[in-house]
């Protein structure tokens, strides 16, 4: 039992080791276990008929034709819902969205009706046969054609009400407007600055597009009046208590099961009109129901992200310190404000858009705004709209450096926040927890030979008959993840906590269950090691169940890269108390006062003696068969984690890129991104979320968009058009680290999947930008594909 | 999804023949391959319907016709045709048809068409749209012009089969002009799309290579 340090330490494969993913054995060998597999007795399947307009009154929806076709057993209508009072339900940001058009459609793809049938094939027959007729009104797809004072009224649902969930509505279109900062004081700054620059921007409307769409599988138990239903969720234990709330069963008989999950980045955080559909239908019929939707109705309906108009400012010093930031943001949300954030933040955390800088003053205002297009808003692989505020506060450094003449990275280091001032208060509201910029920032520089890049750049610049642009984009970015501390955070009145129960079996093995899900983050890995470290107990028998709220704490899911810390944390508090009771029962096994016992990886040990141990195996014996008196048997321990505040991971990244004159394509010649997330739990799975989110990055600026025609056509809502990049396009990533653990966080991670999507689609823009700096661009607006690069190759007198 | 083409079309066929094709709604609709006037509501208003053909899948757009104008003097027609299938798709163009003098005694149609495109067609076809309707108005354009061109023989001479040789010595219409001129030229009645879909990728090729494409 004396082996060396180390080798007990190695078993353990705890924090730091780079195990392999746990997960993998079943994905590779296609045995996960996703909605779509799931097959019940009597099931029976679900298809939408959607509508083919983005405005329009419905004058009849007729049914007899599709309820004579074989297999369809019934087709359900807005009519149909109201007697339950379904027919519209409440979405996550206080607005209500119709589950089904109710005499209205507000965006095209909406749902119009459902038809439920014995097999998919008759479903989609049904859909087919279902006849809607429509009055068509006049689209609106601008959100600044939405605010003049003609505009169509869209939700005439809300004539009258010029109060919103958060606050005045000023227009019949606006949805609300949200400030933080001091307006005077930033404004009396900009007045008197030496410098000034502004740049309008928009972040275009994307999605997230997991490789598995969305669905449900519902099943209604009438005869024991249960409820079970398997979803696509990234937040189940919430979606429980919705649908308690809605459909009147106590929560005890309702149990939602996110299963493997293919994906979510954001866009399984909100509850759609189909999993209440194929929930209400299973109510109706007795039977389960089968609800999948195909990629082109994931992409038309289910939550997108982005479409924020921007407006950015900076006020400096003639060299180049800066004095005050300023922004005013258009919000396009669609057609229900169906927003994933914190319910008291309608702009997420919008207001982390002072970056990593120290900027005495600032002010920010996001007005949210109605218009013919799919509801959502949902944060894409990243924390709630921290994405656009890092894009807007990184391209208006570069705008400001440009004015200048400064280069880009002395600017920033010019603008850091110091090591030395953290906690950091923000001039928006944020107490940063820690940081240490410069470090990280040279030795990126250096490992890149920053310097040389540069006369590369001015050489080619020099040389006319270079054929290609030359970039290179920096960003220095700060996230705010980990939602959060539930006195300012709720979803729902809900608080944001997370949660983690532990139980360590006799034989010293043990499962921990957790209200997070993992969609491909590796939870069943990473948070094993956790407990590892913490109890001793090695990773490989120590089970990680989460998604079931039959059986799992109560948590709020998976998304804004919370769940290390918070979950993280509560893995961590759990597994406190495991080893507080442990250590109890440790000095009644040697008969020693607990003060001379010490931790030693797997073991408590008389302190100065190695000889004389107990080790986390027997103690778990003993926890069961043979406690001291007065202790309760078992060993396990749940804990609830309300984090005292954020995290606020950060990274630098840098980006080459080589723009074909003559063509406009592009080609990332390097792409280098260190990232500080704190503690590195498992450095493996911290690389392969680098990957997956640069990838994703990648995606966003150089290809990803949805587009709509005047009349709100959606353009491109299939894999033929909206770009989802493989590995043959995907450029070569560099990654690097440095570690600032979180000092508040019990295990000083602070969570890092979300940071190389939300840092690098600013780099990208930085660099395809920074090629056409010499020429006087300051900026033009992703995606950067080939065709309007090209656009801006001839704008730019480069391509005639 | 909104395109607005402007073309000219020869046809051959005098003024007056064409301007008899251009301002008979029956007539004018059945140049449309797969088109047909389904009811006269009265002088300005009619109901008619599309069938298009994808494969072995048909679609049945219904829809109205309102002439806005009918200007024999300038020979101008100016209507409106609105349509909507049962599969989500709904379509409207607003045209300026006006036929001008051409070469050889023969006349030009000029079209300006505005077209909307929803649902389903908008959504997947938008990038072909521009090359779609061009297909179609050809497609149209060619089918007028043998009708302008038979009305035109027919009224000459009723039954006249010298007709025949006079049009082959023109060379480009040599090939269909073979059958009697007399008789009505054969329109489909469903609009292939499978063989429009052939043909775009024929232009798209031609178009790589500098050919001019058909149109």
């Amino acid at each position: 039992m004396n082996a060396p340090l180390s080798d007990r330490e190695k078993v353990l494969m705890g924090m730091g080791d780079a195990r392999l993913r746990k997960e993998d054995a079943r994905f590779i060998q296609g045995k996960g276990n996703y909605v779509d597999d799931i097959k019940l007795p009597g099931m029976v399947h679900m298809d939408i008929v959607r509508a083919s307009v983005a405005h329009a009154r419905i004058k009849r929806i007729n049914k007899e034709a599709a309820l004579k076709i074989p297999g369809v057993i019934a087709v359900l209508t807005a009519d149909d819902l109201k007697p339950l009072k379904l027919h519209w339900m409440p979405t996550l940001a206080g607005d209500v969205q119709a589950v089904l058009a109710d005499e209205k459609v507000h965006f095209q793809m909406q749902e119009v009706a459902v038809v439920i049938a014995e097999d998919r094939y008759s479903a989609a027959d049904g859909v087919e046969a279902v006849e809607v007729e429509y009055e068509e009104l006049e689209a609106v797809v601008d959100p600044f054609e939405a605010l003049k004072p003609g505009a169509p009224v869209l939700r005439e649902d809300l004539a009258g009400k010029t109060e919103g969930a958060h606050g005045k509505r000023y227009h019949h279109n606006h949805i609300f407007t949200w400030e933080a900062g001091d307006k005077a004081a930033t404004d009396a700054v900009f007045a008197g600055a030496a410098v000034t620059v502004s740049q309008d921007m928009h972040y275009p409307r994307v999605h997230p597009c997991p490789l598995e769409t969305c669905g449900a599988v519902a099943s209604f138990d009438p005869i024991r009046g249960e409820l079970t239903t398997y979803l696509t969720s990234q937040a189940p234990h919430i979606v429980r208590t919705v649908v308690s709330m809605l459909s009147g069963i106590p929560e005890s008989k309702v149990r939602i099961v996110s299963p493997d999950i293919g994906g979510g980045f954001g866009n399984k955080v909100p509850i759609y009109p189909g999993y209440v559909c194929a929930i209400v239908a299973s109510i109706v019929l007795g039977r389960p129901v089968k609800w999948v939707e195909d990629r082109i109705e994931n992409l038309s309906s289910t939550g997108f992200a982005r479409d924020y108009h921007m407006t950015g400012e900076l006020a400096a010093t003639a060299d180049g310190k800066i004095l005050a930031l300023r922004t005013n943001v258009i919000a396009d949300h669609g057609a229900f404000d169906a927003c994933a954030d914190p319910s008291k933040f309608p702009a997420g955390m919008f207001h982390i858009c002072t970056g990593s800088y120290d900027i005495a003053n600032a002010y920010c205002k996001v007005d949210g705004v109605y218009t013919n297009k799919a509801p959502g808003g949902v944060a894409y692989r990243c924390s709630f709209r921290v994405t656009e505020a890092v894009y807007l506060v990184e391209r208006m450094v570069d705008v400001l450096a440009q004015k200048l003449g400064m280069d880009k990275a002395e600017i920033r280091a010019k603008n850091f926040i110091k090591r030395e001032q953290f906690p950091y208060h923000s001039a928006l509201g944020f107490d940063y927890d820690s940081g240490d910029y410069q470090t990280a920032l040279d030795k990126v520089l250096d490992a890149v030979d920053y310097k040389g890049l540069r006369a590369e750049q001015a050489a080619k610049r020099a040389d006319p008959n270079c054929p290609t642009l030359m970039g290179i984009g920096l960003v220095t970015f700060t996230e705010v993840v980990g939602a959060g501390p539930s006195k300012i955070c709720d979803i729902l009145g809900v608080g944001m906590f997370d949660s983690c129960e532990i139980r360590v079996h006799p034989t010293g093995s043990a499962l921990a269950r957790m209200g997070t899900i993992s969609q491909g983050q590796g939870h069943q890995t990473t948070y094993a090691q956790i407990i590892a470290t913490e109890l001793g107990i090695s990773s490989e028998i120590i089970q990680v169940e989460e998604g079931d709220t039959s059986n799992a704490p109560y948590g709020l899911g998976t998304y804004g890269s919370r769940s290390t810390p918070v979950a993280g944390a509560a893995i961590a508090m759990a597994a406190r108390k495991i080893h507080a009771k442990a250590k109890k029962i440790a000095a009644h096994l040697m008969e020693v006062s607990e003060a001379d016992l010490e931790w030693e990886i797997d073991r408590f040990k008389v302190r100065g003696d190695d000889a004389k141990f107990k080790t986390m195996t027997q103690i778990a014996w003993a926890a069961y068969n043979s406690p001291p008196p007065g202790l309760e048997p078992g060993l396990e321990a749940v804990h609830y984690y309300d984090p005292p505040n954020f995290t606020f991971p950060f990274g630098i990244y840098l980006c080459v890129v080589d723009i074909d004159k003559g063509t406009g394509e592009t080609k990332i010649r390097r792409f280098y991104a260190l990232d500080d997330c704190g503690t590195r739990i498992n450095p493996m799975i911290i690389e392969g979320q680098i990957h997956g989110g640069l990838t994703e990055g990648f995606a966003v600026a150089m290809g990803q968009l949805l587009s709509f025609d005047k009349q709100g056509n959606i353009q491109g809502n299939s894999l033929m058009d909206y770009f989802l990049p493989t590995a043959v396009e995907t450029p070569h990533w560099e990654t690097d680290h440095t570690v600032t653990p979180s000092p508040h966080h019990p295990i000083g991670a602070k969570g890092v999947a979300e940071s190389p999507h939300v840092g690098s689609i600013p780099t990208f823009t930085s660099a395809m930008v920074d090629a056409f700096a010499h020429l006087g661009v300051t900026h033009f607006n992703m995606p950067h594909t080939a065709y309007r690069v090209w656009q801006q190759l001839k704008k730019s007198g480069m391509n005639t | 999804m909104e395109v607005t083409i402007e073309k000219q079309y020869p046809v051959a066929a005098a003024m007056p023949a064409a301007w008899a094709v251009l301002s008979d709604m029956h007539a004018l609709a059945t140049c449309m391959p797969g088109a047909q006037i389904t009811e006269d509501v009265d002088a300005t208003h009619f109901m008619g319907s599309v069938r298009v053909k994808v494969g072995p899948a048909v679609a049945a757009f219904a829809g109205t016709i309102e002439i806005l104008a009918l200007d024999a003097a300038s020979h101008t027609l100016k209507m409106l045709g609105k349509g909507a299938d049962k599969g989500g798709s709904s379509a409207s163009m607003e045209l300026t048809a006006q036929l001008l003098p051409g070469e050889g005694g023969h006349c030009v149609l000029a079209g300006h068409a505005a077209v909307i495109v929803n649902g389903k067609f908008a959504q997947f076809g938008g990038r072909m749209m521009n090359s779609v309707s061009d297909m179609i108005l050809a497609q149209f354009a060619e089918v007028f012009s043998q009708k302008a061109q038979a009305l035109q023989a027919s009224q000459a001479a009723p039954v006249d089969h010298s007709a025949a040789p006079h049009v082959a010595a023109d060379g480009a219409t040599a090939a269909p002009a073979t059958a009697p001129a007399v008789s009505a030229p054969v329109v489909a009645t469903e609009f292939n799309a499978l063989g429009l879909v052939w043909a775009l990728i024929k232009n798209f090729f031609a178009g790589l290579f500098g050919k001019k494409s058909g149109t």
